[in-house]
């Protein structure tokens, strides 16, 4: 009798147009087009990340001249160089058009009007290069062919001051929109755990009232209605996970199986918050479908799907709630298992996921099995 | 022949309406038993109450002998049900949907495919089997529906109103599946508010108004309960009131009316009222065009106890 209802949950689960749309069309479309969106913003990134100065050159130093030249090449130069004259490069500062005037006066000087990241790779450079200005030119005499080497090794040493990694996984800002679409995937299985709960309840549906009345005990039929529903939604699961780590190259860090496991366990959780919405009271099952969306979107907000920092806001005005939103939970164990090298954390957080899935189902049994209907 | 049925005293509320007012039938084996009622007397009511969907307030319920509870699982096997609302997956063909029912019953999966494919011809839905619902036709979706409710050969059918918006000829086939199921040995239930279906198929009726029984027999039996024997309707231009008085001092005339041009004279029983109306009309020289006569119908019988139609006009 289990397999039976098992079987034709899972068929007709599959033929769901909604389920197609909105669980593997619509994250699709939407990866494709943050992926889009993204790359854009890296690119406008990239093209300013060189650091605009100011060089007054009251001496001509053409050893100089030629480590800023090649310093400021190239999609990756370290600065965007201006030679102006002291007055004009002062009034630059001041507009703040670039962030430090180097002079060259016999040696080197420096004049910034501000402390920052950028002052400071500034102020790093001239200091390197007066500490191996000696080397430089030396090697500019006597070994011109290498000094291109040099001026690297120059550029690089102050580069490593500029990003320090306190991980070695991928702590890239953009990634927890990615984090939060398969989250969204995964509470959008509240949609076929809600139509479980719905499709067996007779004052619910005429399908309810026809399952009712037959000699399969309605656990067995909730029981094979949800297995159907968990496998459906692990099917999609998958594809949005293989999706975003395979086709847009989103990089989830060195351990993929466990973020497919923290996935699978997201989407239980989910189908287990629409079997227990759709268990509450008598509303239409167009009303509770709209509770279990609104649900499902207002967790993904509160993430972050919409607005990068708003979990940043929530975990500072009420850190709990991100202990029990299932969107959070679902996207901090993939940044768990990215960011640490320990599993504590990333276990937790699915401990947390199954522990409310299990809360969601037991809720649903209990308004569920009732037997008898005061009206139908 | 058992009794297949039994309810006693009945009583279901909703807060201060009384939906079954101590309601007690009893059904035999074999039968084709009518609920016949209009549109909010309560069958729909009794028949939730009977499979242990609806609670009630009072009043006791067996089937087959035994008590019936949601859990009765043994009296279920051999039950069938049709809803008034279509329940069927939308997303599973035809031939999915009469397997997924009946394999809620039957384990056996070649005595159930034996059984899907009998229920298939039985509702002619041959060419039909990889159609989903919304591809069929409003008449071949209650087949369909039918068909899922009876594949498992129940030994009770509950219908209720299954033709509820069907085309007639739809109708028709599905009458005429009925008196099968029943000729093939099945006690069934059927409730509907349409007098000619139930007059077409059932062996017994009780007909049902605000939750309570007011009348139960064979349509023979109800149609006796009822004053009017024979109603007599003739084609006139007009008829004075002294005419109306005198047509109605006739022996076993107990009504005379004009209205639409149309004179209408109610008798309870006697032999040869049409000829002696007919004679009074010619003694007062009034012409006449078409005259016919009708016995009285289930309507007839609701009206004059209950005081009101039976069918709603629109119907």
């Amino acid at each position: 009798m289990f397999w039976h209802n098992f079987k034709y949950e899972l068929i007709s689960g599959l033929r769901v147009k909604d389920v197609i749309i909105w669980l593997i069309i619509f994250p699709i479309i939407l990866g494709g087009f943050f992926k889009i969106a993204f790359n854009s913003i890296y690119e406008k990134t990239t093209e300013f990340s060189a650091i605009p100065i100011a060089v007054t050159e009251t001496e001509k130093n053409e050893v100089f001249h030629k480590v800023m030249s090649q310093i400021s090449e190239g999609d990756d130069a370290l600065f965007k160089v201006t030679y102006a004259e002291k007055n004009e490069a002062v009034k630059m500062l001041d507009k703040k058009e670039v962030y430090g005037i180097i002079f060259t006066d016999g040696g080197l000087s420096l004049s910034v009007s501000d402390n920052g990241i950028e002052q400071t790779i500034i102020k790093t450079f001239v200091e390197q290069y007066i500490r191996q200005e000696k080397i430089i030119k030396d090697t500019a005499m006597n070994h011109p062919d290498k000094l291109d080497e040099v001026i690297l090794s120059l550029g690089n040493n102050v580069s490593a001051n500029k990003n320090i990694p306190l991980t070695n996984g991928n702590t890239d800002y953009f990634i927890t929109f990615f984090y939060n679409l398969i989250a969204m995937v995964a509470l959008f299985g509240s949609i076929t755990g809600l139509h479980i709960s719905i499709s067996n309840q007779g004052n619910l549906s005429p399908l309810g009232a026809r399952k009712c009345c037959s000699p399969t005990p309605k656990s067995i039929s909730l029981l094979a209605g949800l297995m159907g529903s968990y496998i459906l939604q692990i099917i999609c699961i998958i594809i949005s996970i293989t999706y975003v780590a395979f086709v847009l190259k989103i990089d989830f860090g060195n351990r993929l199986p466990l973020v497919y496991i923290s996935g699978i366990i997201g989407s239980l959780m989910g189908v287990s918050l629409g079997f227990a919405v759709g268990s509450f009271g008598r509303m239409s099952t167009k009303a509770k479908e709209g509770v279990a969306m609104s649900v499902s979107m207002l967790s993904c907000f509160f993430s972050g799907l919409m607005e990068g920092d708003m979990k940043a806001i929530v975990a500072e005005k009420a850190p709990w709630f991100n202990e029990i939103n299932p969107a959070a939970l679902i996207s901090d164990a993939f940044y768990c298992l990215n960011i640490y090298d320990d599993y504590d954390r990333y276990i937790k957080k699915n401990i947390t996921m199954i522990i409310l899935a299990v809360i969601f189902v037991i809720i649903g049994f209990m308004l569920t099995r009732r037997r008898k209907y005061a009206s139908l | 022949m058992g009794t297949v049925v039994k309810i006693e005293n009945l009583v279901k509320r909703y807060k201060e309406l009384v939906a079954l007012d101590h309601l007690s039938l009893e059904i035999e084996e074999g039968e084709v038993f009518g609920l016949l009622g209009p549109n909010g007397s309560g069958k729909t009511t009794t028949i939730n109450c009977l499979l242990s969907l609806l609670s009630y307030d009072k009043g006791t319920v067996e089937i087959f002998g035994k008590k019936m509870t949601p859990v009765s699982y043994d009296i279920k096997k051999q039950i069938g049900i049709i809803m008034q609302n279509v329940a069927v997956f939308q997303e599973l063909n035809v031939y999915e949907n009469i397997d997924y029912f009946c394999g809620l019953y039957i384990k056996d999966k070649n005595k159930r495919k034996q059984y899907v494919e009998e229920s298939i011809q039985f509702a002619g839905l041959e060419d039909f089997r990889k159609f989903r619902p919304k591809k069929l036709s409003g008449g071949l979706l209650r087949r369909l529906n039918i068909a899922c409710g009876i594949a498992h050969k129940p030994r009770l059918i509950i219908l209720d109103e299954p033709t509820v918006a069907v085309d007639p000829q739809s109708r028709n086939k599905i009458l005429e599946g009925i008196q099968e199921l029943n000729r093939k040995g099945a006690t069934i239930i059927y409730t509907s508010h349409y007098m000619e279906e139930v007059e077409q198929l059932c062996t017994r009726i009780a007909i049902m108004d605000r939750g309570k029984k007011i009348a139960e027999g064979t349509k023979d039996e109800l149609k006796r309960m009822i004053k009017n024997t024979e109603t007599v309707t003739i084609e006139v231009l007009e008829v004075p009131e002294s005419v109306l008085t005198e047509l109605e001092n006739i022996r076993h005339v107990y009504k005379a009316s004009f209205a639409d041009e149309k004179l209408t004279i109610e008798c309870s029983g006697g032999k040869h009222n049409l000829i002696r109306i007919l004679d009074v009309l010619q003694k007062e020289n009034i012409s006449f065009g078409r005259v016919y006569t009708e016995l009285p119908t289930l309507n007839d019988v609701f009206l004059e106890i209950t005081g009101k139609a039976l069918r709603d006009k629109e119907d």
